[in-house]
């Protein structure tokens, strides 16, 4: 099915019924995971899908639709379950289909050397991966190891003459391992990704993911209390993320973020500054343009612990006054436009992470959390975390912390980071930080 | 839908190599979300998904793959390529399906499509200014409605072949209430297996005024205080504790591979006496109810709990075959992009004996969490969190005051053997569940509870 021609034909149709400017956008995806379980292969997934989502502008307000169905009826269902909703729209805002930025960078995401690597090579690496895993300890009880890779382009094309495109793969592997010793069970996880195969460390990935589960085992709850701690870099990103919809203007303009107003005043520590950059090309959240096809930049969110800017996209932008960033976002291809960050990252200071432990003195490292999604508010700020890592006296681990919660709120304690390191990471994907020192967290444990 | 003889095209491609069992998936399923802040609406979204998923089974492993485009030509590619995964050659079998009439558990009364969205949004606007004018306090209200109507074809390499039509309806409050630079909210979201029939059963507005009490409570009390203490988990959505904490343990995506803490534990004992518990996907139009599961099988009402005695898992045909039991009508999947496993359907605590009131006079000091929020556990250790989202403090056997921002953390198998009471009055309340074949439409539940001691997490160190 070709994506131009149905697109016209959609564009012809809405016309007929009135739309006026009217756009779609076209997500296509390509992916490949293949799984082992004590050596066999125990799924294997191939997969693409395309989805198009088509919006319009219909007696002045904007209606969603969307399909993965190409055939003619689908044409008279868009058309017509936008047009419904565009009825129902009475928020007020304006929304705008988008004539075009002046220029956009180039990016470079893709590369056809990797959609070249096939899947016995996959295979080979997830074989490795896994054999490393069993051979670093002797209390390796399971691992699940998979390998995977995908690719997907982006398409906009609207009727004020816009298109544009942007393709990007990416391939990860990962491992999850369970450490038994006695009934002491412990686990660990880890991934890499890349878009060059031969960067993938397979040996490297177990060694760390091995070490850090089998460094849990023995772990125990400490005293309910009050502790310095460093949060290690992933977790710091973690924080992160989940906080990270503060900085969206559309959560400001709802009454959902503290942030709200607060442009020019001083939110952090001063050793705080966050970048968002959709221009970095070894992560996947960079693109040439946002979800409404305006120009990504590059900027500070926080400048020394001052918010500079929140994010915006066409609409918020218009409703603050102020020029979009370039971060309107569409969590699906069938999602409303809302807004989010490309990358964002805290930025490094100058403290190794052996450094911020032996700065610290006494305290806890904490390198994980768990139940971001539920317990923390991203609204309020406020977090009470399930978390485990280390104990830490005279700048050395002594013994493995696990049971606990770590309470506070993340504007408080990023007023509170007394030391940045240089170690940064983007745990999961698109969102990254370094490991920070902070004052004093409240702790509960036994 | 697909067509037999096509169908039948494509399962012999599936099973061109060394496939052992094929199955095909199709899915098309009509959504519409309208989301409303502010008591307007400001985004209304809907459309078709469709696709098709091809699964081959070889032994204990398996290979899937999904498209949507679904021409006769691009389905038997798919197939053909999916199958090349696999060793081996064809045994040649043949095919006849048989057409299986599907089990009607959840009778459908008004389809959405047929609900002038006016209507659904009259249900929103109505929701939205009950909470709001609950109290002053009250600065935001977010009203999010969806529904969907999925279309699902089944078939497989044994003949079966089942369709099915899911409707289901939610709609979801978050009230914000706001004092200086703090803000507190209350949720609630009923849902349910059931067309636009649904709001005639339930009345939107006691939802709404719950979701604007809980905000309103929350936004006057003080900070959790944090330690071992006892915990009384009220009915309903309380029953996310044992759907984290224990369910997930209970599927056999980690039975099957001994990561689970209740492996090869059947018959043996894991929660305190008194303790029952079942997952049922047959109570008609729930939430996490099926008439089949993704892989065609009738639902069941699965006891998993008896007296405190393990008896049962959650069980998909692939890991099935690699414990030997029988699959059990868990077989879930978010959509065609997703191979289907075991999941839970409605999960709950079965009825004690006591009373709430009994409960709460017989416990000198400890939490009573009435509200609880989300959590996550991890399968390979049993540790699990959760929020409490309306918490009280319990003294001499009385409701103390409000308290916020506390997170119940431990492990699944130690808090089952210590819940110590448990109340006559089951319900239940509906969550997503996200797990490795997706995000589920599911019902938790279980009547009032007390576990004698959880770790409480809270801003506050002392009593």
């Amino acid at each position: 099915m070709d994506i131009r021609s149905f697109t016209e034909r959609l564009f012809a149709k809405g016309r007929e019924h009135d739309f006026q400017d009217m756009e779609v956008y076209v997500a296509s995806r390509n992916q490949f995971r293949v799984g082992l379980f004590k050596t066999e292969i125990d799924n294997y997934t191939l997969a693409e899908s395309r989805g198009l989502s088509f919006r319009g502008i219909i007696n002045g307000g904007m209606g969603y639709s969307f399909t993965e169905n190409f055939d003619d009826d689908s044409i008279d269902i868009l058309i017509r379950d936008a047009a419904e909703n565009a009825r129902v729209i009475d928020s007020g805002d304006e929304e705008e289909i988008f004539a075009g930025s002046p220029q956009y960078v180039e990016l470079d995401s893709y590369s056809v050397e990797l959609d070249k690597v096939g899947a016995a090579e996959k295979i080979a690496w997830s074989r490795t991966l896994e054999q490393a895993v069993y051979s670093v300890d002797s209390r390796v009880f399971t691992a699940q190891v998979s390998m995977g890779n995908g690719s997907g382009e982006t398409v906009i094309i609207n009727t004020k003459g816009l298109t544009l495109s942007h393709k990007g793969n990416f391939a990860q592997g990962f491992v999850s391992v369970v450490v038994k010793e006695g009934e002491d069970t412990k686990s660990a996880y880890g991934f890499v990704a890349d878009r060059d195969f031969s960067k993938l460390n397979a040996e490297k990935l177990a060694q760390k993911t091995v070490e850090e589960a089998v460094s849990l085992l023995g772990a125990e709850p400490v005293e309910s209390g009050t502790y310095t701690v460093v949060l290690r870099n992933d977790v710091a990103a973690s924080f992160l993320a989940t906080f990270a919809s503060s900085f969206s203007a559309e959560a400001a303009q709802k009454g959902m973020s503290l942030l709200k107003g607060r442009v020019g005043e001083m939110i952090m520590s001063p050793n705080i500054t966050i970048t968002d950059d959709p221009h970095m090309l070894e992560r996947p959240g960079s693109a040439p343009f946002d979800a409404e096809g305006v120009a990504t930049k590059a900027k500070n969110v926080v400048d020394g612990g001052n918010l500079t800017t929140l994010l915006h996209n066409l609409k918020t932008a218009k409703k603050d006054g102020v020029l979009p960033t370039g971060n309107a976002y569409k969590v699906a291809y069938n999602a409303p436009v809302g807004v989010a960050p490309s990358n964002l990252y805290i930025n490094i200071g100058d403290k190794s992470y052996d450094e911020l432990v032996q700065e610290m003195v006494s305290g806890l490292v904490i390198i994980s959390v768990q139940g971001t999604h539920s317990g923390a508010n991203p609204v309020s700020g406020d977090f009470s975390l399930s978390a485990y890592g280390y104990v830490i006296d005279n700048g050395q681990v002594v013994r493995p912390v696990n049971q606990i919660t770590i309470a506070g709120n993340f504007f408080t304690m990023l007023s509170d980071v007394t030391a940045v390191g240089n170690d940064v990471d983007f745990g999961t994907g698109t969102i990254g930080s370094p490991s920070l020192l902070i004052g004093s967290l409240a702790v509960a444990g036994k | 839908m697909l067509s037999i003889p096509l169908l039948d095209d494509i399962i012999a491609a599936a099973l061109s190599t060394g496939g052992d069992f094929a199955e095909v998936f199709v899915e098309d399923r009509f959504s519409t979300a309208l989301n409303m802040v502010g008591g307007k609406i400001d985004s209304a979204v809907s459309g078709r998904e469709y696709g098709v998923g091809v699964r081959i089974f070889q032994g204990n492993n398996y290979v899937y793959a999904y498209s949507n485009d679904y021409s006769r030509d691009n389905l038997i590619k798919v197939a053909k390529e999916a199958a090349a995964a696999l060793p081996g050659v064809s045994s040649g079998m043949t095919l006849s399906f048989m057409k299986h009439a599907t089990p009607k558990v959840n009778v459908i009364g008004i389809l959405p499509h047929e609900v002038d969205k006016q209507r659904k949004v009259a249900l929103m606007a109505r929701a939205y200014f009950v909470a709001k004018d609950y109290d002053p306090i009250i600065s935001q209200v977010t009203v999010r409605y969806l529904d969907e109507d999925q279309h699902v074809q089944i078939a497989n390499s044994t003949g079966l072949l089942v369709e099915d039509r899911r409707v289901r309806t939610r709609t979801a409050i978050t009230a914000i209430a706001s004092k200086g630079p703090e803000k507190q909210s209350g949720f609630y979201g009923p849902g349910a297996h059931m067309g636009f029939e649904f709001y005639d059963k339930i009345n939107i507005d006691d939802y709404a005024r719950e979701a604007a009490r809980i905000a309103t409570t929350m936004i006057h009390a003080d900070y959790s205080p944090s330690g071992r203490i006892p915990v009384i988990i009220d009915n309903e959505f309380g029953g996310v504790i044992f759907h984290e904490a224990c369910g997930h343990s209970l599927e056999a995506t980690s039975v099957a591979k001994k990561t689970s803490v209740f492996a090869d534990k059947v018959g043996e004992k894991i929660a305190a006496d008194i303790v029952s518990a079942v997952d049922d996907g047959t109570i008609p139009n729930a939430w996490g109810s099926l008439n089949v599961d993704d892989e065609g099988h009738a639902t069941q009402r699965n006891l998993l709990i008896e007296n405190g005695i393990l008896r049962g898992y959650m069980i998909d045909q692939l890991n099935g075959r690699r414990m030997g039991m029988p699959a059990t009508g868990n077989s879930r999947r978010q959509s065609y992009k997703f191979a289907p496993t075991s999941r839970m359907t409605n999960t709950f605590i079965l009825p004690g004996r006591h009373t709430r009131d009994e409960i709460i006079a017989n416990t000198e000091y400890g939490l009573f969490a009435r509200y609880m929020g989300g959590g996550s556990v991890n399968p390979a250790t049993g540790d699990f969190n959760f929020a409490v989202n309306e918490g009280y403090l319990v003294r001499n056997g009385k409701i103390d005051k409000p308290v916020r921002g506390a997170t119940l953390i431990g492990r699944g198998s130690e808090v089952l053997l210590k819940i110590d009471m448990i109340a006559d009055n089951l319900s239940c309340g509906q969550g997503m569940c996200g797990s490795v074949s997706g995000s589920l439409p599911a019902d938790v539940g279980q009547p009032t509870l007390r576990v004698s001691e959880i770790t409480v997490g809270g801003r506050k160190g002392d009593k």
